[in-house]
């Protein structure tokens, strides 16, 4: 009994910050979603689904609804750009977490401390550098029209892959540190019996290491799928709110727009396509699990 | 006899501060069909030269040759040999048949080719029906047996055996070695065996290598490097033995007096070439020497200080004089009573012949 009311006791923390942190905003938002919006702000406190037949419907004004695609287009995009996001992370995050694992000890951890070096600085600043970088006068296109590649700028700024760029910028550590940390706990030995086996690289890469670092892979891929799938940064500042996506659609509703039960039905869109995700990733765990762990 | 595998002045150094000199400069030849081990203590240099046949490791100089083919510089998938790791390194996400044919995938062959040959692999080290099952739900001594039926089944030139047994348990251990002997036979396949355990490569080796510090000592049958040790690292490092720094007395016949302590004379045979009072090392092994009861002439007796009891055996210390001690190892043939206890006063009976004079150690 005494134990009990210990064990009790030691897990309050966490209760106490799961419920507070997570589950008492979620209640809120769920909540606010299926409020009336008042058009000064805020809600009015009467029941009503009019948030979500706001996302596929339009209401005319003589109070017909019609189907609208805007929004379906804007969660469809956002998800499209993430999931973009998510395989050029893969692409270009797994070589570097392999070659930081090969490295003797001592050099990894000092890789993995340049991994993290950019979260030294305000995320807003670093996406503004970003501009500087892609504008019709930046960087990029100073450089074509000096090497005489092109006559006139190209178009980097304002376009969907600048919002890629950007969200790839800002989520690629997450990819890299799970699949560093696989790859890491793979016994080189597994390799050498590959290449024993008359396996070329290639193929120990197809058939040993990359389905031994999935773990590492599906965690990454998740962890930048769930920020990029509602950011708001780098979509506003290098898609220049032309191209909206999810997370800019949400705080138009709680700022200029005023409709703060869409902007919360929104929301628990965008929880709905997490919690998706999530599910995926835990029936995938588990059937590694049953498979076989790795050493 | 055709020669497997020819190592021709290898040298390996592992580049760094400090450089290590893992192999400094090894030439022997492995013979077709050989059971051939590889004996050492750790950081002799056997597992480096191991997987610098197999390809993991590149070499510093000189070369190495599989039956006539330059394969100094081939990646490990172009060399027709297989290895048998340590601790097994089987796919954890592959079934065990899997494993077993995925060598012969990458050589070509079909699925159903493929998973025969593999079925016929785990058969002959009788696992035939943990085919489907995942690699962590066998025992060791099952995985162990895996590993092998993997690495035989490419049918390699030369199979690698990377210390196969030391993470098994004692019983489990002497079932393999014997398994080991018959797979080798039964496929008549050149096997290179990586062991610091002696009685292993005892057991089971037609030749053993004995490396020390990155050079071999000696290269013999096992008998021969038990009976005549090329030097006393061999004959240190291969069972129990007495070492003695001695002076010759006097040669008359065939039989020399060496002196090893205060009035202690040792009698062997006569080393050739040898200026008179020059310094040796004898060596006798303990089973060699019988104890006496009765006092007679001879030439050399002592008290017996500790008796160790060995099970098949018995290990008596004997005090020569205060400086000087000789092991003596008895069998216990009768019902396991020492023949003798401590305190007694006994003679020992040493066969000249049994005796041995090593040179300075090669190094």
């Amino acid at each position: 009994m005494i134990n009990k009311i210990k064990q009790y006791v030691g897990i309050m923390p966490a209760i106490f910050v799961i419920g507070f942190f997570m589950f008492i905003p979620i209640l809120i938002i769920v909540t606010y979603s299926l409020l009336e919006a008042n058009p000064y702000g805020g809600v009015n406190w009467n029941l009503t689904t009019e948030a979500y037949t706001k996302i596929l419907y339009e209401r005319d004004l003589f109070d017909e609804i019609s189907f609208n695609s805007a929004y379906l287009v804007i969660i469809f995009r956002s998800i499209w750009i993430a999931l973009i996001t998510v395989i050029l992370c893969l692409v270009a995050g797994f070589p570097v977490a392999y070659y930081i694992a090969i490295q003797p000890p001592s050099r990894r951890n000092f890789l993995i401390l340049l991994i993290t070096v950019p979260f030294w600085t305000n995320l807003l600043i670093r996406t503004y550098s970003w501009i500087l970088v892609l504008r019709d006068t930046g960087l990029v296109n100073n450089s074509l029209q000096v090497f005489g590649i092109t006559d006139t700028p190209v178009k980097l700024l304002y376009t969907e892959g600048a919002i890629a760029l950007g969200l790839i910028y800002t989520y690629i550590p997450f990819m890299i540190l799970p699949i560093y940390a696989s790859l890491e706990r793979l016994d080189v030995k597994l390799i050498e019996a590959s290449r024993d086996l008359y396996a070329t690289r290639w193929i120990t890469l197809r058939k040993i290491i990359l389905p031994l670092s999935m773990p590492g892979i599906v965690a990454g891929s998740i962890l930048v799928f769930i920020p990029a799938l509602g950011a708001f940064i780098a979509p506003e500042l290098l898609g220049g709110g032309q191209k909206l996506m999810l997370g800019s659609l949400v705080q138009l509703q709680f700022s200029s727009a005023r409709n703060w039960p869409f902007g919360s039905a929104l929301a628990v869109i965008i929880l709905i396509v997490v919690m998706l995700a999530l599910m995926l990733y835990a029936r995938n765990a588990h059937k590694n699990n049953s498979e076989g762990t790795i050493h | 006899m055709a020669v497997a595998v020819s190592v021709r002045n290898v040298k390996k150094t592992y580049h760094g501060s400090p450089s290590i000199d893992a192999l400094k400069n090894i030439s022997f030849d492995i013979h077709h069909n050989e059971f051939f081990t590889l004996l050492g203590p750790s950081g002799c240099g056997k597992t480096t030269l191991l997987r610098l046949i197999a390809g993991f490791e590149d070499l510093t100089a000189g070369k190495l040759h599989l039956f006539e083919q330059n394969i100094s510089h081939l990646p490990p998938e172009k060399r027709p040999v297989n290895t048998v790791f340590q601790h097994y390194a089987l796919f954890p996400h592959m079934t065990i048949i899997e494993n077993v044919a995925f060598g012969l995938r990458r050589l070509g062959k079909t699925e159903n080719e493929a998973n025969t040959a593999a079925e016929k692999m785990l058969e002959l080290v009788h696992l035939d029906d943990f085919a489907t099952r995942m690699p962590k739900q066998l025992s060791g001594g099952q995985q162990q047996r895996v590993a092998l039926a993997r690495a035989l089944a490419p049918q390699p030139k030369v199979l690698l055996l990377d210390e196969p047994l030391s993470a098994l348990d004692l019983k489990l251990r002497q079932n393999m070695r014997l398994e080991l002997k018959r797979l080798q036979r039964e496929t008549g396949i050149t096997f290179v065996f990586v062991t610091h355990d002696q009685e292993e490569a005892l057991a089971m080796s037609d030749r053993i290598a004995v490396m020390s510090a990155g050079k071999v000592q000696q290269i013999a049958k096992p008998d021969e490097i038990y009976e005549t040790p090329a030097n006393r690292f061999v004959a240190d490092f291969i069972g129990d033995a007495n070492f003695y720094d001695a002076s010759i007395v006097k040669s008359e016949n065939d039989v020399t007096t060496y002196q090893i302590g205060n009035g202690v004379h040792l009698k062997g045979p006569l080393r050739p070439n040898m200026p008179d009072n020059a310094k040796v090392t004898l060596f006798v092994r303990p089973e060699k020497i019988s104890i006496i009861n009765f006092s007679t002439l001879e030439l050399v007796s002592g008290e017996i200080k500790d008796i160790v009891y060995l099970g098949s055996s018995t290990d008596y210390q004997i005090e020569l004089n205060s400086s000087l001690s000789i092991v003596v190892r008895n069998e216990n043939q009768q019902n396991g009573l020492a023949i003798a206890k401590p305190g007694d006063k006994v003679s020992l009976r040493i066969d000249p012949t049994s005796i041995r004079i090593l040179e300075s150690e090669n190094s």
